[in-house]
């Protein structure tokens, strides 16, 4: 049994070499801290904005469409500030729509190293990748929420509005909560796809726990268990986001027994 | 004597308009519903009476006309229309509980939220009201626990929930099961017993004859006849009205 001895012993080094000469496991640590970090910083962000943007998204959809030489020629004939109102939303509505072409349109890399040398070129990285990947993942989670509001019936809304909640009050109370146990699926998978693409944060020289394993790999030429280790990370953080997406979405079917 | 009477009128409506699009559905309704009236509209489908009802708490929004609630044009712009919502309960065809709150939650949602009441005085007055209808041990459960008849009743609570001054009800029987629909309408009748100012939508046509203080038949539109219930139903005048009487009765 040589053979199984000499296998041993290998894995033994290399993970010695990997890990524990040098302090190695140190440069880990840092990665898979940068990782969570920029993961959690991104997921605020793009829940923040996605949120936003479909909320606006969906309140045009249901006052409008208005045109901007329309709304211009009922100004001119009322003088009513309501018509440069609806110029204003027509234009914020065409900017968004320019964001999510635009940011689901290219590669995040490439955004990501736009942000990092051309805008904030001089801006801590961990910073800047929660900007890019947070600006980035609002885009698509803007799409995955717009779809929950718009697939709740409209009487909810009618039953708040008349019961004389505002607006908002109707929106947050009523509707969201709704929105979101229905795309909590959809959203998770965000956030999975989110975390995963952390991966490529190397490219504008924050270390994360890819970048790590990277660089550790360079000094030690083996590759074998630097990257083992790395799929393992993230296969674990993926099942423990999974746990808790389901563990989330038994608590909100609690409305759903009959 | 329209003076002295000003402070009888719960709802006056003039000149009511109302298109979506190119399609007109309301063409000119005028209409003056006083306090404690028991009003019921009837008519086929597409005559416009649900789209009147909407108007009536701006739930769509008119596209010609005015509309005084207790004195107050809710039709003027700036109008806080949701203070005037609150004021008018409505009551839908497909109930329109939240589905993700607890019926005391329904209940107690909108008077705290709009700081009507205390937590407590919400909780007090939820419990008296389902108590009133039978179904207070229903308090924890979830709307979709429930039958239809039951969701229709709490529903109609909800809104009573916010004392209001007029109900509205938009075909509140139209969706339930045959053997669900007295008890949605016995509450309604005890709703009326206690002087609740009511506009109510419905193919209920025993209703309109034993609750209503008046009965308007609707078409194309417009209020094409109106009369109290016994009139109403004896001596239809408008061919339209004999024509539908006789396919509903």
């Amino acid at each position: 049994m040589d053979w199984l001895t000499g296998i041993i012993s290998f894995c033994r080094d290399a993970v010695v070499r990997t890990f524990i000469v040098d302090n190695r496991y140190q440069i880990f640590l840092d990665g898979i801290k940068h990782t969570l970090i920029i993961t959690l910083g991104a997921l605020f962000v793009g829940v923040a904005i996605g949120v936003a943007v479909a909320i606006s998204k969906v309140y045009y959809y249901q006052v409008g469409p208005y045109t901007i030489m329309g709304s211009l020629k009922l100004f001119f004939k009322t003088r009513r500030l309501e018509f440069l109102g609806r110029i204003l939303l027509r234009l914020w509505d065409g900017f968004l729509n320019v964001y999510l072409t635009v940011f689901r349109g290219t590669p995040v890399v490439v955004q990501l190293m736009i942000w990092a040398f051309v805008v904030f070129a001089t801006a801590d990285g961990i910073l800047v990748a929660i900007i890019g990947f947070g600006v980035n993942s609002g885009a698509y989670v803007a799409e995955i929420v717009r779809a929950g509001i718009m697939a709740i019936d409209k009487g909810q809304t009618e039953a708040g509005r008349s019961l004389g909640l505002s607006a908002a009050a109707t929106m947050r109370l009523i509707v969201l909560p709704q929105a979101f146990k229905n795309v909590l699926p959809a959203l998770s998978n965000e956030l999975i796809a989110l975390l995963k693409e952390t991966s490529i944060v190397g490219y504008i020289a924050v270390v994360d726990i890819t970048k790590a394993a990277a660089l550790v790999r360079a000094r030690t030429f083996d590759a074998f268990i630097p990257l083992l280790f790395v799929s393992a990370f993230y296969l674990l953080m993926v099942t423990i986001l999974t746990f808790f997406q389901k563990k989330l979405e038994k608590t909100l079917q609690a409305s759903d027994r009959k | 004597m329209a003076d002295m009477d000003k402070d009888n009128v719960a709802i006056k409506v003039r000149g009511l308009w109302k298109s979506f699009g190119d399609h007109e559905v309301l063409k000119g309704i005028d209409e003056t519903i006083k306090k404690g009236e028991k009003v019921v509209v009837i008519g086929p489908s597409g005559s416009g009476k649900s789209t009147f009802l909407r108007c009536l708490n701006l739930l769509e929004k008119p596209t010609a006309g005015q509309i005084w609630v207790d004195g107050e044009e809710i039709t003027a712009p700036g109008c806080k229309v949701d203070n005037l919502r609150q004021r008018m309960g409505m009551v839908f065809q497909h109930f329109n509980l939240f589905p993700h709150m607890t019926i005391m939650r329904n209940i107690t949602l909108a008077p705290i939220q709009k700081g009507l009441m205390s937590k407590d005085e919400a909780y007090e007055k939820a419990t008296s009201l389902l108590k009133r209808i039978g179904l207070w041990e229903k308090a924890d459960a979830y709307p979709n626990m429930l039958s239809g008849g039951q969701k229709q009743r709490v529903a109609i609570v909800r809104s009573l929930a916010m004392n209001p001054d007029v109900m509205l009800f938009d075909e509140p029987t139209s969706a339930l099961d045959p053997e669900m629909v007295g008890e949605v309408l016995s509450l309604m009748k005890e709703l009326a017993q206690v002087g609740m100012t009511m506009v109510v939508v419905t193919h209920e046509m025993g209703f309109a004859r034993e609750v209503g203080t008046r009965v308007l038949f609707m078409d194309e539109g417009i209020i094409m006849e109106q009369n109290t219930p016994n009139e109403f139903f004896a001596q239809p005048k408008h061919p339209r009205l004999k024509d539908f009487l006789a396919k509903v009765l």
